[in-house]
């Protein structure tokens, strides 16, 4: 058990405070983008003096941190870092985040105790089931667990019959994977013939909370199994900042490490409590990297009533929605507008000249089995492509890989007639889900 | 148990201490470490009612203290034993530590001063072998025993100790830490303590808050803090060309 998530609300909340304090002094006075910020609002750290301050200061966005590539953001020298993920979810260059040792201690003593609020101890057998593009969260899982004491069985790319093996013959009773391929791997075991009386199975863990309630419980009574979820997004404290104990009433906040507000996504202004809007978050703990203020583009409310499980953490519902232009496909974000500049960038190569005019196209997320399977929709017309058809045929391949390289996941893509996409296209749809 | 908020306090109008939180719970030792001149003595007498302090807040076990005179925060139960130890020179040790006990006469039991004597000389033999000698012929380091015994007199429940250490020798340093952790962990003694020599009281202390010019920049476990690299290269010594750049 962690005392932190029994604490009184109100001893956490002095904390906050303690930790934001200390927090903004040394921002201000070692990031030269967020003093900057803050000085264009005539906000000093010494203007917030409690939580509701917080309102004062200015948001910090995807782009803020893209602007400061690579070192800009950082609050401590290079030689204090020991790790660097660079996220490729951004616009133009990726957003790096940096790690002290400190913050991979942090890092890891939260996904322990969310793995912990999941049920997982170090009797467990944890099979873990990532795609390759979210290499660095099972990396961070699989030294959690093991930290834990608990066997882990980290993730290779295999097949799925493969796994389903692992699975049964390994006797996992843990299995830590996303919706979709959860979904995916039940459907084969069903299919398998597989006797459910052979699997070990106690719970799976999961990163995202696309699964409805209802599909949940169905899976539940036919797997025998429990399913929790836990809520994260990479650019802040761990692979999740909010889990959900076993009562399952929203995802618990980790308060001693971030501040979640959530504001009206267009104004921006704070909302009280149980109101939906965007989740911002600042980081407390990160010394490396620390977030003020930052905008996730995720919809949800907060929850601060107590749990019935004793928690005294805030909550936040499940997200379902975004503000921004990413699509979330196998617990990976994917941004729309670097879609766009990819297809730009292909294009231009294929019509060995400059592309400034819009490039028709649109992403298509089809559901194979219940895995999210990637297409992407190129309108070829003659002003990008004159020649024959094996050369735009070899062209494709190369844009599949590329796509795979700069996106961690498999594309396909198809050339298309502009009227194909025209529908698409006049509704303002940059994706369709088949 | 001590709650403070955005704390201020101003030297005529130079402010020592800005916005400055803290907490400490019961049964913690809490250390502050910082440069000379952060604000570490200012704060501890501001929570004594030494220092006025013009705005924010001080909580302890839920009562505001900002305000209340230095002799009626001892009542409620926090000792102080000041930065160059302040004992009354022409008064005997016997003397001192009974000032200590001033206000529980006539409160207290007689018999219950009289075992928090022998407890006080428990911890501190020497006190005792000199128990009648006059405070100002000690030597530093007995005086400074002198000054945390006659503080554990009042029988408080935060004790604030202010720079324990200071001037005394690397054997006598560790016989005051040994009794304050012993303080601590038998009395059940709250301990906030400003101490230069941040090795060793980080490795004493439960948690730890680091001043600079009045604000608190970083704060955490003590052996966070012990591992931090910023707090090495500016309070354990580590060279800084040992941590130089990339």
């Amino acid at each position: 058990m962690n005392t932190i998530e029994y604490t009184p609300l109100n001893e956490l909340l002095q904390l906050q405070v303690e930790l934001l304090q200390s927090t903004l002094n040394r921002v201000y006075n070692r990031v030269p983008s967020y003093r900057k910020a803050m000085d264009a609002l005539k906000c000093t750290p010494e203007a917030v003096t409690s939580l509701a301050d917080l309102a004062r200061l200015p948001f910090t966005t995807r782009e803020d941190l893209t602007a400061n590539y690579p070192y800009g953001q950082f609050a401590v020298p290079l030689r204090d870092i020991i790790r660097l993920h660079t996220l490729s979810c951004g616009v133009s260059n990726p957003i790096v985040m940096g790690y002290t040792k400190q913050d991979v201690a942090h890092r890891q003593g939260l996904t322990c105790r969310f793995l912990s609020a999941s049920g997982v101890t170090a009797d467990d057998i944890v099979q873990i089931c990532l795609d390759p593009g979210m290499a660095f969260l099972a990396q961070e899982l699989k030294e959690a667990a093991e930290a834990m004491g608990a066997l882990v069985i980290p993730p290779e790319p295999m097949a799925v019959q493969e796994r389903l093996r692992i699975l049964a013959d390994f006797k996992t009773s843990t299995l830590i994977t996303f919706s979709s391929y959860l979904q995916y791997l039940f459907a084969e075991l069903a299919e398998s013939g597989m006797h459910l009386a052979n699997l070990s199975l106690k719970r799976v863990v999961l990163l995202d909370e696309h699964l409805d309630m209802d599909a949940r419980e169905e899976m539940e009574r036919e797997f025998a199994v429990d399913i929790l979820c836990g809520h994260g997004i990479l650019e802040a404290v761990g692979p999740v900042m909010a889990y959900e104990c076993e009562k399952r009433n929203g995802l618990h906040l980790a308060m001693d490490h971030l501040i979640a507000e959530v504001v009206h996504p267009a104004t921006g202004a704070v909302l009280p409590s149980g109101e939906k809007g965007e989740l911002v978050i600042t980081t407390l703990t990160t010394k490396a990297n620390p977030l003020i203020r930052f905008r996730t583009g995720e919809l949800t409310r907060i929850l601060a009533e107590p749990c019935v499980c004793g928690r005294t953490t805030w909550r936040m519902e499940p997200v379902y929605e975004r503000t921004d232009g990413l699509v979330q496909v196998r617990g990976l974000n994917i941004s729309l507008d670097q879609v766009e500049a990819f297809v730009r960038h292909g294009l231009a190569r294929l019509s060995r000249g400059q592309v400034s005019k819009a490039v028709p196209h649109v992403m298509a997320v089809r559901k194979e089995r219940f895995l999210e399977r990637l297409e992407l929709w190129i309108a070829i017309t003659d002003e990008f492509f004159a020649g024959s058809l094996p050369l735009l045929h070899d062209w494709l391949r190369e844009m599949e890989m590329d796509f795979e390289d700069a996106f961690g996941l498999a594309c396909r893509m198809r050339p298309v007639e502009l009227c194909t996409l025209q529908p698409y296209l006049n509704q303002g749809l940059r994706v369709v889900y088949l | 148990m001590l709650q403070i908020k955005n704390l201020n306090t101003y030297y005529s109008s130079i402010a020592i201490l800005r916005h400055l939180s803290l907490h400490v719970r019961q049964g913690e030792i809490v250390c502050l470490i910082g440069a000379n001149g952060a604000g570490k003595t200012t704060l501890l007498r501001t929570i004594s009612g030494l220092v006025p302090s013009s705005q924010g807040e001080i909580l302890y076990q839920g009562k505001g203290l900002l305000g209340l005179a230095p002799d009626v925060i001892v009542k409620m139960g926090i000792g102080h034993s000041p930065e160059g130890r302040q004992v009354f020179a022409p008064l005997t040790v016997m003397e001192n530590l009974e000032l200590g006990a001033y206000h529980r006469f006539g409160r207290a039991e007689k018999p219950e001063i009289q075992g928090d004597f022998e407890r006080v000389f428990q911890l501190f033999p020497r006190l005792y072998e000199r128990r009648r000698q006059i405070a100002g012929t000690l030597s530093g380091g007995e005086q400074q025993m002198l000054a945390i015994g006659r503080a554990f007199m009042a029988r408080p429940k935060l004790l604030l100790l202010d720079e324990p250490s200071l001037g005394l020798a690397p054997k006598l340093v560790e016989g005051i830490f040994q009794a304050i952790i012993t303080l601590n962990q038998e009395e059940g003694l709250t301990i906030l303590i400003v101490e230069q020599n941040a090795r060793r009281v980080l490795e004493m202390s439960h948690r730890g808050y680091v001043l600079e010019t009045g604000r608190i920049v970083l704060q955490g476990s003590a052996r966070d803090l012990r591992d931090d690299p910023d707090v090495q290269r500016a309070y354990l010594g580590k060279d800084y060309a040992q941590v130089a750049e990339r």
